[in-house]
């Protein structure tokens, strides 16, 4: 009898977590529990708090505000009375409630339940920088940091926009945080981010980078998380017998693991992934509720994954082979000493006044003896587009991959910052090698990956 | 059910600000001005339309009753133009409430435009608007003090050929 749910004339799938106010006064209108009397009374009070509202923003100072000022401060009132609203035991009797109450009343209760969440999400954030990866991922460490939810907690105006979140959150969450808005939505992000942080702590942090380098070796600048691709290889090694912790899977493996998966169907599949998901949460020794409770909620994106991959024989895109990219072979491009500043004064003068590029071409070919001075010689000696194409014919593979190393080419938009002189360099260099056969243009570019630069 | 914050504020407003402009009348009659109270319908028309121009909203009345009560000891203002120049001032306050980004309270604005209009402009709503306000605003836009005199007013001037 205890299961027995009580009879609610709200349906609760119809409201908004984000604006639970005008939700829940559309609802309780339709569903007559209010009338068009009641309506009314209560958007006049409203208007009647926001006018009170507006004339402490202003101090007393104006008696007129910008609209979209006004409608700013309308929403930050009616998403604090919808928190206070949201925290009652249901939304009938959450109707009941603004009914009844005077709407400074119930916005004083919001008001609390904010600073009651702000501090919250303060600690919860103090909690996250500690448990926080060492990792190089770009967007990670600035929702992390300062710019991100540091900025949230210092700008956050709960008086006058409760509803906004003043921060760039770029970080992406397995389990995104949807239908929330202002300390709520950080509150939960925070939440969500602090299990993925405990999560991944389980493994080392280089392990974590070797993972990600088997994903993309550029993996810092794309919008991944962290935790799904970590959770992902650790099924997978729990499904291979690897030991979870290291996150190692071979090539041979993930064929052999995708033979045993594309003999079952979705059902018998999705069971193994759950039962693989407890037996790596043994095998970590994961005993919290709440973090299982975290995990058990990204499994379905996981498996769907996992699911999909199978279906399109992609599966070593989803269990990530790691790789060590400091065991890649390196060369290393010495450019040698440039020459003296006089030296190199007078063959740009001679150059200057060359009349024929065939001159210019033996100028540099007899008196250029290193590769800092060819590269200052293609942007000082005022070469056009032909004469340069002459010097590249003269250049070998290694010369190219450092060329494009220093001078790789961009779009106009990423090249605004760059000289005129450099942007046309970069255009002529991406024409030549564009004509090259494709076998020199692929062995050039092998060239510039395991290239460093001195 | 949305709350469209502009009609429900004007017509919970627009009586209140009639009768306030009315009671005016008992301050600004020992000066020779009234107004009727066509004229005070007309007057919260004028705001009205000008807040929807300006983009803003008020929730109270009270600037017009500051605008009369400032005005009407004025020496350029008579029961021939009073209505008229009030109306003007409604709409050239507003406009400049928006052009000072809010940076002047109601007060001092009223003031500023009292003084300019007693002293330099005596008496003409076209150099207030466009001279000593339109400064004023660019002077606090700049972060100057609001009666900042520099020569830009004057380059600018001959540049236009306007002054």
């Amino acid at each position: 009898m205890a299961n027995i749910e009580k009879r609610r004339i709200i349906n609760r799938n119809n409201l908004s977590g984000q604006d639970y106010f005008t939700s829940i006064l559309q609802e309780a209108y339709a569903c007559g529990l209010f009338s068009n009397s009641d309506v009314e009374s209560i958007q006049l009070q409203c208007i009647k708090f926001l006018a009170s509202k507006c004339e402490k923003y202003n101090c007393g100072e104006s008696s007129s505000i910008r609209v979209e000022i006004a409608e700013s401060i309308m929403r930050s009132n009616l998403y604090t009375i919808g928190l206070y609203l949201k925290s009652l035991p249901d939304a009938d009797v959450a109707a009941a409630v603004l009914k009844k109450a005077k709407i400074p009343e119930l916005y004083q209760k919001g008001r609390e339940l904010i600073n009651e969440k702000l501090d919250t999400a303060k600690k919860t954030y103090k909690k996250v920088l500690e448990n926080k990866l060492i990792t190089l991922h770009y967007s990670y460490n600035t929702t992390l940091d300062d710019s991100g939810i540091g900025t949230f907690l210092k700008l956050y105006d709960p008086d006058y926009q409760s509803h906004e979140s003043p921060a760039v959150i770029d970080y992406q969450l397995c389990n995104p945080v949807i239908d929330l808005a202002g300390v709520e939505y950080i509150e939960k992000y925070l939440e969500n981010l602090f299990f993925e942080n405990e999560f991944c702590r389980f493994f080392s942090a280089d392990d974590i980078h070797y993972l990600l380098c088997g994903y993309n070796e550029e993996y810092q600048e794309l919008l991944i998380n962290i935790f799904e691709q970590v959770f992902t290889a650790a099924l997978g090694c729990c499904f291979a017998n690897r030991s979870v912790v290291k996150l190692d899977i071979s090539k041979e493996e993930i064929e052999h693991l995708y033979n045993e998966f594309s003999k079952d169907d979705h059902h018998l599949l999705a069971l193994k992934i759950q039962k693989g998901t407890g037996q790596m949460l043994e095998e970590l020794n994961v005993t919290s509720d709440l973090f299982r409770g975290y995990v058990e909620k990204s499994l379905p994106k996981i498996t769907s994954n996992i699911l999909q991959a199978v279906k399109t024989n992609t599966l070593d895109k989803t269990f990530l082979v790691p790789i060590n990219p400091d065991l890649k072979p390196k060369i290393r491009f010495i450019s040698g000493a440039k020459m003296d500043d006089k030296d190199y004064r007078k063959i740009i003068d001679e150059m200057l006044i060359c009349r024929y590029s065939s001159d210019k071409l033996v100028l540099i070919n007899d008196k250029i003896k290193s590769f800092g001075d060819l590269e200052d010689i293609l942007f000082d000696a005022e070469l056009s587009e032909e004469e340069i194409n002459s010097v590249f014919d003269i250049l070998g593979d290694m010369e190219f991959a450092a060329l494009i190393k220093r001078h790789s080419y961009i779009s106009d938009i990423q090249a605004v910052d760059l000289s005129e002189a450099e942007q046309t360099f970069r255009r002529y260099l991406k024409n030549y090698i564009d004509h090259l056969e494709v076998d020199r243009q692929e062995k050039i570019f092998e060239i510039v990956n395991q290239l460093i630069d001195d | 059910m949305a709350f469209e914050i502009i009609s429900i504020s004007s017509s919970l407003t627009q009586k209140q600000a009639v009768a306030e402009i009315e009671k005016c009348n008992e301050y600004t009659i020992n000066y020779g001005l009234t107004l009727t109270h066509l004229d005070a319908v007309e007057l919260v028309e004028t705001r009205d339309l000008a807040l929807k121009g300006t983009g803003r909203i008020e929730f109270g009345g009270g600037v017009i009753e500051k605008i009369i009560k400032e005005f009407c000891i004025s020496p350029y203002i008579s029961k021939h133009n009073y209505a008229e120049t009030l109306h003007e001032l409604t709409e050239i306050f507003y406009f400049y409430k928006n052009e000072t980004l809010d940076l002047m309270s109601d007060d001092d604005l009223i003031k500023f435009m009292k003084d300019s209009f007693d002293g330099l402009c005596q008496g003409s709503l076209e150099l207030l608007a466009g001279r000593e306000l339109f400064n004023m605003a660019r002077n606090l836009r700049y972060g100057y003090a609001p009666d900042y005199l520099d020569d830009m007013s004057d380059d600018e001037g001959d540049e236009d050929g306007e002054y």
